[in-house]
């Protein structure tokens, strides 16, 4: 039966401590241990020529696949272009009533499609979507998901005065979005008053659903 | 063809991956070229046999295609295609715990050469250590992979695995112990 190792000699083959360091009636053992780590095989790995190809040729027929296409469609966020005429005084107004719009708004956690809300023109199916997070202390706020491609950068939050809100709302298609907060441009965090799932590769994401305009949620 | 490498040499993990979501499908060779190989070993040590590593890494590239807008971020593209193959080896590793018994089939990874230098028991311990890493959980097998053959530390270990280094130490620790008792006629 053999024993375990030493604590000594396992910092050893931890790199933490050097053979000379070991008390002399551990050297052999801590010999037995460096032939143990010795043996492990720092070889590069190569792999077939051909995998690039393989590889290249499934994503090609997945990409051409209507079912992929259209979810890519859907996927990916896209520039528009708004050029609007308006005189000083309306924007004003326009802010004023926006302002007034968000202070009432401002008590809901979770990012809630608002009915009714959806912008005409090019924006008719998108339904606005008000994001908010409580971040006392943080310095900026953003929220990034699959409706920009995870930019960290192109949907900032503001903050509503010095109450540690911060919310934007957003334009979103039809459809289900997964997001989460980027706090200070670094740190994620996830909607507290939203559900959220495994993203499949250890971290948590946010879910918003929206609903075509004039569907009930 | 020597400005088009130069470029592709260039061109970040991000620029890429955002030419292939607006539709350069092509773009995404480069990133199977930068990192097919960079993980082949990982993939091997963590399944006993190249050409099961293989299938991994090829999976992983694949799945990692198909899911490439829910990258959050482009520039750690590296990081995410990581976790996407280790998910699908250590998902493989419980298949594999499921139908058959475990791989070993190290053999083809090593040759013997029969030398009287010492070379040959290096050969014996070297494949004696492949054979004994199966026996290991997957999670203390990773951890030696990563620290003993690829050469990362506990911390950078944590930040790939997402476990904690006293987490990853014990592990560490119980396997050497394991590894002691399995190699113990090749030390």
């Amino acid at each position: 039966m053999t024993t375990g190792y030493h604590p000594l000699v396992k910092r050893l083959l931890d790199g933490e401590l050097s053979l000379a360091e070991l008390p002399p009636e551990l050297r052999a053992e801590g010999e037995e241990a460096l032939r143990l780590a010795g043996a492990a095989d720092r070889a590069p790995v190569a792999l077939s020529p051909a995998l690039e190809e393989r590889v290249m040729a499934t994503v090609r027929r997945h990409a051409a696949s209507p079912g992929n296409r259209a979810w890519r469609w859907l996927n990916t966020p896209r520039d528009v272009e708004l050029r609007l005429r308006v005189r000083p005084w309306t924007v004003w107004a326009g802010a004023l009533a926006a302002a007034a719009a968000l202070a009432l708004l401002l008590g809901r956690p979770a990012p809630e499609p608002v009915p009714g809300a959806q912008a005409r023109g090019d924006m008719r199916d998108s339904v606005l979507v008000r994001f908010v997070l409580y971040a006392p202390g943080a310095h900026r706020v953003a929220v990034a998901g699959t409706f920009n491609q995870w930019d960290r950068a192109a949907a900032p939050l503001v903050p509503a005065g010095t109450s540690g809100v911060w919310t934007t709302t957003l334009a979103l298609p039809a459809g289900q979005h997964q997001y989460a907060f980027v706090v200070d441009g670094a740190r994620w965090v996830v909607d507290p008053g939203a559900p959220a799932v495994n993203d499949g590769f250890g971290r948590r994401n946010s879910i918003v659903a929206v609903t075509a305009p004039g569907a009930h949620l | 063809m020597g400005v088009l490498l130069g470029l592709e040499g260039e061109a970040t993990d991000a620029e890429v991956v955002r030419a292939v979501l607006a539709g350069d499908v092509e773009r995404y060779a480069v990133l199977v070229r930068r990192y097919r190989d960079r993980y082949a070993r990982y993939a091997s040590r963590m399944l006993g046999s190249r050409d099961v590593a293989e299938d991994a890494v090829q999976d992983a590239l694949v799945r990692a295609f198909d899911r490439l807008a829910d990258c959050r971020e482009p520039d750690k593209f590296a990081g995410w295609l990581f976790l996407i193959l280790r998910n699908r080896c250590f998902a493989e590793r419980r298949r594999r715990r499921r139908i058959e018994r475990p791989l070993d089939s190290t053999d083809e990874m090593f040759a013997a050469p029969d030398r009287p230098d010492g070379a040959y028991e290096q050969v014996e311990r070297a494949h004696a250590l492949e054979r004994a890493l199966q026996h290991l959980t997957p999670e203390q097998r990773e951890v030696f992979v990563l620290k003993h053959m690829e050469g990362l530390a506990y911390e950078e270990i944590a930040g790939v695995t997402g476990a904690t280094v006293a987490s990853l130490k014990m592990r560490m620790h119980r396997a050497y112990d394991r590894l002691r008792e399995l190699m113990k006629e090749h030390l």
